[in-house]
């Protein structure tokens, strides 16, 4: 009988020992809650391409290896186009699947209270897409990052090239342009719609109009009388998907005309759906955005980023079957290949491991120079203590045309890939 | 600025054919409340699932658009019914609660079902109707379709309803549902073909919002509220009072935001809405 208790603990040891050394070898993991709209209406403008963008960046990570003996594990979640969905999500990877950092996210209308929660709650965060400056501005945010521009800088770019082609394209002095804005009534579209205010205001353009709207609003008939009513040569819009393509349709019905209509982001960022509902009609249109990394010269770039954007984009097309790729892919890959390649190693190596202060730590050590990432901009974060801390200082947007059923950079000159089109061709039903 | 001018004339158009698309959508509701009472919370989603039938039989099987249009209504005719057989009938001696919920519960089914098969990507039938322009006013042709349609099928049910042996009978069940077997008439007939009409009316609504807006699963989120607050309003079950709290909802929206900004012709008409349930909780015309 004692020989027999022996013999089970001898075995219970061995099998403890064991057990044991197969944990020590495990791999090590870092568990990332990826957060996105995969379904509902912001699914189709821009947050399906981002969300499978960043899946590649970390599939390409894994198959590598991991980053420095951590596999990436990410907990892909639908926010449904939904705030509460989004905060709920959130809630429920950090505090049942207990998650080492969120990423991701596509509305602005989701950072803002999730930057709360996750800031209060200490948890990294790592922001791809969502762009409204609410989101950092006064924040004083500690563990919540964004590589990704913000709204104050698409305003402000937008009036630059407007105040820059005032005179050589539509010959009026600045103070004569007509200018109306017009925006989605969320912290996305708000935000732009703020820096458009602020910068046209600076520059001394007659801003005709300003209006917000609801983008599940069905009827925007009244907006456009009086944006007839206010005759504007140039048109701000930013918008979602569904009602951009209100909009357009309601104006072409209700003879609004225009020399410009400039898009800011989101749903203009999607020249294919634009394309797929107008037709040729979508020619012309301009969109301010982070650019599309395909659309830069590789030869400015750090060597390798032109081979790792066509990487991007190869896959990406495997994985959609569509011919056209949206600056959100460019948005989705690059902020996770940032975090991946720069700030994790860092964490790992300098800090020790993936804790939330070694990833914050990591994070605020960034020093890309311009060039270093494959949508060109640099990235080093706004420090704490600033009323933009953890918001990347380096980051710029562009602004595109499409010409031809192709995306070119129109702004600023020395990206430039084709000259602006503007005013508007006759030949358009939008045209004065 | 000149307050009475063709700007404000355009909103005041503008509103009456927005009511006519709203009148239209709470035509099916009402039926459905006046003579079953239960309300199909599900009914925009209906309409959805109508204006994808419209996408695919036109632009991917290439069928006539008039024909799309009547296996549109057709199908939506159908999945009315299949609605009522498999989902409401269980529950029509259940708590109004439970129906609620069960209709509720289709909603998310078919919003999840249509992305799961349709996608998320918005689908557009490409069709683009010209617009009139009267006195520098310009005035949708398609919105103006929408509202002749509503017009023609109020008409065309207040006449079905009041002129023929079925619709006598609909009536009939919708004053007292339990004297009608007694006299051979069969409720659950009548309420599987109430259910399809009621289906036949949301599949017109889907073939005229097919021409103004994109298709994508969660287009009911636009639609769905206001339509169930127009018919609160005209009193829940009551056609013409629906029919004309289509029209007073449409003018705060369109009017409302003309003079203020656009969100407040919303805040105005919903202000009205409330106002109203305090005064009126029966709806302007009562109930059916």
């Amino acid at each position: 009988m004692r020989s027999f208790g022996i013999r089970i603990c001898a075995l219970a040891a061995v099998l403890g020992a064991a057990a044991f050394a197969s944990s020590a070898f495990a791999e090590k993991e870092i568990k990332i809650g990826v957060i996105y709209d995969y379904t509902g209406p912001l699914a189709a403008g821009g947050s399906k391409a981002a969300a499978i963008a960043t899946k590649i960046a970390i599939d390409m990570i894994n198959e590598k290896g991991g980053v420095d003996g951590y596999k990436i594990v990410p907990i892909y979640a639908d926010a449904q186009s939904k705030v509460d969905v989004a905060i709920n999500e959130a809630t429920r990877l950090m505090d049942e699947q207990h998650v080492d950092m969120l990423m991701g996210f596509y509305s602005s209308a989701e950072c803002v209270p999730i930057a709360q929660k996750a800031d209060a709650q200490k948890l990294f965060t790592w922001y791809n897409v969502c762009i409204a400056s609410s989101v950092f501005k006064g924040k004083n945010l500690q563990y919540v990052f964004r590589a990704q521009l913000h709204s104050d800088q698409i305003g402000k770019a937008a009036c630059t090239f407007v105040k820059e082609i005032a005179q050589p394209k539509l010959h009026k002095a600045v103070k004569d342009l007509r200018v109306a804005i017009i925006h989605e009534d969320g912290p996305y579209g708000s935000g732009v719609a703020a820096g458009n205010v602020e910068a046209c205001g600076a520059d001394g353009m007659d801003i005709v109009l300003k209006e917000g709207y609801s983008a599940t609003a069905p009827d925007l008939s009244s907006l456009i009388t009086k944006l007839r009513r206010a005759r504007p040569d140039v048109i701000l819009h930013t918008g979602y998907n569904p009602d951009i393509t209100l909009f357009w349709r309601q104006a072409r019905e209700q003879g609004l005309k225009w020399d410009a209509l400039i898009g800011q982001g989101a749903g203009y960022g999607q020249y294919d759906k634009l394309h797929a509902s107008f037709g040729d009609e979508a020619n012309y249109i301009f969109d301010v955005d982070p650019v599309a990394a395909q659309l830069l010269d590789a030869k400015t770039l750090k060597p390798g980023l032109g081979d790792l954007t066509q990487e991007m984009i190869t896959r990406y097309k495997a994985a959609t079957g569509e011919k056209e790729v949206p600056p959100h892919a460019s948005m989705g890959f690059n902020q996770a290949w940032i975090f991946f390649t720069d700030v994790l190693p860092r964490a790992i190596k300098k800090y020790g491991g993936i804790t939330s202060d070694d990833l914050r730590k990591a994070a605020l050590d960034t020093d890309i120079p311009v060039g270093g990432t494959i949508q060109g901009y640099g990235v080093k974060f706004f420090p704490p203590g600033t009323p933009m801390s953890g918001q990347n200082e380096r980051s710029s947007p562009v602004v595109m045309q499409y010409l031809g059923g192709q995306t070119k950079i129109v702004w600023p000159a020395a990206l430039r890939t084709a000259d602006p089109v503007i005013p508007l061709p006759k030949s358009s039903a939008y045209a004065k | 600025m000149q307050i009475f001018d063709s700007f404000l004339l355009e909103a005041v158009i503008n509103g009456i054919l927005l009511g006519g698309i709203l009148a239209l959508l709470a035509l099916g509701l009402n039926l459905i409340f006046g003579v079953i009472d239960v309300v199909w919370i599900c009914y925009a989603e209906l309409i959805m699932i109508g204006m994808y039938s419209v996408y695919y039989a036109h632009n991917v099987y290439h069928w006539p658009l008039a024909l799309a249009f009547l296996a549109c209504v057709l199908l939506v005719a159908a999945l009315g019914a299949l609605l009522h057989v498999l989902v409401i009938r269980p529950v029509l001696g259940a708590e109004p609660i439970n129906q609620l919920l069960v209709t509720g519960g289709v909603l998310f089914f078919l919003q999840a079902v249509a992305t799961l098969a349709f996608g998320v990507e918005f689908k557009n039938v490409g069709v683009s109707l010209p617009a009139l322009q009267i006195a520098g006013m310009y005035i949708s042709f398609a919105r103006l379709i929408a509202f002749g349609v509503a017009l023609g099928g109020m008409v065309a049910l207040y006449l079905f309803l009041k002129r023929t042996y079925i619709g006598t009978a609909i009536r009939a069940i919708s004053q007292d549902r339990g004297i009608m077997p007694l006299m051979g008439v069969s409720p659950n007939r009548i309420f599987v073909l109430t259910s399809a009409i009621g289906g036949a009316l949301a599949g017109l609504a889907a073939c005229l919002l097919v021409l103004q807006y994109d298709i994508h699963p969660a287009i009911g989120l636009s639609f769905g509220p206001i339509t169930f607050m127009v018919c609160v309003l005209g009193g829940l079950g009551n056609m013409v009072g629906g029919f004309i709290a289509a029209f007073i909802f449409a003018q705060f929206i369109s009017v409302g935001g003309y003079f203020l900004a656009l969100e407040w012709g919303y805040v105005l008409a919903f202000l009205f809405f409330i106002g109203m349930m305090f005064w009126r909780p029966q709806g302007i015309l009562g109930g059916k």
